[in-house]
């Protein structure tokens, strides 16, 4: 089948769509590929997995099979893919990307513009297509997207002694955090180490790069000028590296936290021993099941704080997929992929919190866990549409992200745990970025 | 009548090259094509991502960097001493099992197997079970270091600089120590009995005997098990890797940990081979120390030099 052919169809289909007033999976004709083999590498863990118990459907449909050549999670899939490159082994059709990896593989994932029509794109949310767009080309569709809230114990907040005891140290009403100054105060109040913390967070890799990046800019700072110079070392950049400080000091947070990682974190505040929790909504539907968590039927949750700057943290990106340059049939990888990323996939992802990336699934999955009685999503949704719209914003969509990541890290490290002062370590930090930006032809 | 000569494949003093020809070629493309394609691209600005950065030649200006990369020589230093700790510890904790179980007459195979039990776990098994065991929050030992009352706080073990690289040395431990256990009891077993006897006749006693004649008897097999563990350590990764990644800020960052940040993360690969040259330096300087050692201990043996 052409791409020609798979445009008009999935146009057609759109269009029968409008008129009939939903566009669902069964509407769409993702051709028909008898006998191909289709080898991909997927980003694989307990999240993502689900989603991919569809892929027997779309062999059925198509006629194709699916050769599933990786499933990793995504650091090391990041390898393997860098490994292909370097062996030009890039032999297969589809890879999991995500915004913050895609600007690094430069050109071996092809354009999805003019490969998957117009009318499906229509379909994705305009920020998460930009998001997934590098040099100006679409070299990735949006399976779905992630940001930070912060979920709270909500008893902690309701109880009478600790509302009296917190006003009388802190002089302000116990409500949750409006502010990272207020989220700073309540987990310093909360913690009683070692039985109770008033929050984690995650303390290596490109986690606390992201999660230091998103304070730095809440604060009103920058990672990088306008000519690509490291200006994180500025005030907004020690602000943000005192408040992590701050609460290692207090023992408000774990000791070994700066070996923890996402999974350590959601763990943390499902086992009831913490107070505040800063995640994605990939964990919603976790917590509140009492099976997996004693916070269960207690959880609040509030839009991220503020920074000095006035502005919210809104690190976020999305995960995706990606077709390679040499995919020997693009038109059965652009079926598979938008197979993958349609609405009733998209409605399975958000079952379990994962946010979509298609305008309409918002709406209807929030219609879903309205009728099904489950309120908490419903607010979850609500709550992390409004930061979607509102906070969002990527790292720099470059290709020396990571390895500039891999300079910052370990001297927040070194920060908070007292090694050197913040702004030590941020001024040597940015000299170490200068240099990564200076060989990558930056500067 | 001249008799005509063999073509020259089929002369006789071509034969034990022939007949080696297969293993030389093997070796020839599996080891050594591979060690001067990377030796030539650590001059290079070789990154993964950009195959055509193989060609873009830099001369030393890796080899520059690393020498003035205080974290690299810092890494350096660490895992000399991690290695010198780690392969000590091994060293004595495997000759008291192998002396205990020597000891042993019933029931020995059955401890020996049970013995090798850590070595059959994957590396990484190892260090997730560990990680897990020194969590400061959830894990076992600083849970049951409370409830014993030894303890009111939680140690961070994975944190602290002291704590950490003992965390890590021990799972290093736990898992090879056997390694050693193993092949000083193959020594054990192939001593021979006269000399100790004639020494008990003779008067020693029981600390003499293993001074001046167990010990030195099994020297060249601790020198073999050093050697193989310190090839071993020197590229530890895998445990380091999973239980601290090589931080928090580099407290526990080894060599292998530093060079496969650089390498992949980084996709600096010319780099990251520049840094593994320099660190095969160390191998080779423990490996032929431990020969040197070996050498003098079979030769104070009156074993053949």
């Amino acid at each position: 089948m052409t791409t020609r052919t798979l445009k008009t169809l999935l146009a057609a289909t759109a269009l029968t769509g409008i008129a009939a007033g939903a566009v669902s999976a069964e509407d769409v004709d993702y051709g028909n590929f008898d006998g191909y083999t289709l080898r991909v590498k997927l980003i694989g863990g307990a999240q993502y997995e689900p989603l991919y118990a569809r892929i027997s459907e779309w062999e059925e449909m198509t006629g194709a099979t699916v050769d599933v050549l990786s499933r990793k999670n995504h650091f090391e899939l990041d390898r393997e893919i860098k490994q292909d490159i370097a062996a030009g082994t890039l032999d297969w059709c589809v890879g999991s990307n995500h915004t913050s990896f895609a600007p690094q593989y430069g050109t071996i994932y092809t354009d999805l513009n003019g490969l998957i029509g117009e009318a499906t794109l229509a379909e994705f949310q305009e920020l998460a297509l930009q998001n997934s767009t590098v040099d100006g080309r679409l070299v990735q569709l949006p399976r779905h997207s992630d940001i930070s809230n912060l979920f709270y114990k909500k008893s902690l907040y309701a109880d009478e002694d600790n509302k009296a005891a917190f006003k009388a140290e802190y002089g302000y009403d116990l409500a949750p955090p409006e502010t990272f100054d207020q989220f700073k105060d309540q987990a310093i109040f909360f913690a009683d180490a070692p039985s109770f913390y008033g929050t984690q967070y995650v303390g290596k890799d490109e986690a606390i790069t992201g999660r230091f990046y998103e304070m730095l800019v809440a604060n009103g700072g920058q990672l990088f000028d306008e000519n690509w110079e490291p200006t994180f070392n500025s005030e907004a950049g020690v602000e943000a590296v005192q408040w992590f400080k701050d609460l290692y000091d207090a023992q408000a947070v774990p000791a070994g936290v700066l070996n923890y990682l996402w999974d350590d974190t959601g763990l943390g505040f499902a086992s009831g021993t913490v107070a505040m929790n800063l995640d994605w909504a990939g964990w919603a539907s976790f917590f509140n099941d009492p099976a997996n968590s004693k916070v269960a039927g207690d959880i609040g949750l509030v839009r991220a704080p503020k920074g000095s700057g006035g502005l919210r943290s809104g690190w976020s990106g999305s995960h995706s997929f990606s077709i390679t340059e040499g995919c020997d049939n693009k038109d059965a990888a652009a079926s598979f992929v938008t197979f993958l990323t349609n609405h009733d996939s998209q409605m399975i992802e958000a079952t379990a919190g994962l946010l979509p990336t298609r305008a309409k699934v918002w709406d209807d999955a929030k219609a879903k866990f309205a009728a099904d009685g489950n309120d908490f999503l419903v607010e979850v949704f609500d709550t992390y549409a409004q930061s979607m719209a509102e906070d969002a914003f990527t790292p720099p969509l470059i290709a020396p992200w990571i390895e500039v990541s891999n300079e910052i890290w370990p001297r927040l490290q070194s920060a908070i745990l007292g090694e050197m002062t913040a702004q030590e370590a941020l001024d040597e930090a940015a000299d170490a970025a200068r240099i990564v930006m200076e060989d990558a032809g930056y500067l | 009548m001249q008799t005509k000569r063999p073509p020259f494949w089929q002369r006789e003093k071509y034969t034990p090259y022939l007949l080696l020809l297969p293993a030389i070629l093997t070796i020839l493309f599996v080891v050594l094509l591979p060690l001067i394609f990377s030796f030539y691209t650590s001059f290079t600005g070789y990154r993964l991502i950009r195959p055509e950065s193989l060609w873009q030649w830099v001369g030393l200006r890796n080899y520059e960097r690393i020498f003035g990369d205080d974290d690299f020589w810092a890494a350096f230093v660490r895992t000399i001493v991690f290695l010198t700790i780690a392969l000590n510890l091994e060293f004595l904790l495997g000759l008291g099992i192998a002396l205990l179980i020597n000891k042993i007459t019933w029931g020995q195979r059955t401890l020996r197997t049970i013995m090798m039990f850590p070595m059959m776990f994957s590396p990484i098994l190892v260090g997730y079970q560990f990680k897990f065991v020194f969590n400061d929050n959830i894990g076992i030992l600083n849970n049951a270091l409370e409830s014993l009352g030894l303890s009111d706080g939680a140690i961070p073990w994975l944190v602290d600089t002291y704590l950490a690289n003992f965390a890590i040395i021990f799972a290093e431990v736990w898992m090879s120590t056997s390694v050693f256990a193993i092949l000083l009891l193959a020594g054990l077993f192939a001593m021979p009995r006269d000399p100790i006897e004639a020494a008990k006749v003779d008067g020693c006693n029981a600390w003499q005997v293993f001074r001046h004649i167990t010990l030195p008897f099994l020297m060249p097999f601790v020198f073999i098990a050093m050697t193989i563990r310190s090839l071993d350590v020197a590229r530890a990764y895998d445990i380091v890797d999973v239980m601290t990644g090589g931080g928090p800020a580099g407290r526990t960052e080894l060599l292998w940990t530093l060079i496969a940040r650089t390498g992949y993360d980084n996709a600096r690969m010319g780099q990251a081979n520049a840094m593994g040259y320099i660190s095969i330096i160390l191998s080779i300087a423990f490996t032929y120390y431990f020969f040197t050692k070996l050498i003098a201990s079979r030769r104070y043996m009156g074993g053949a030099d």
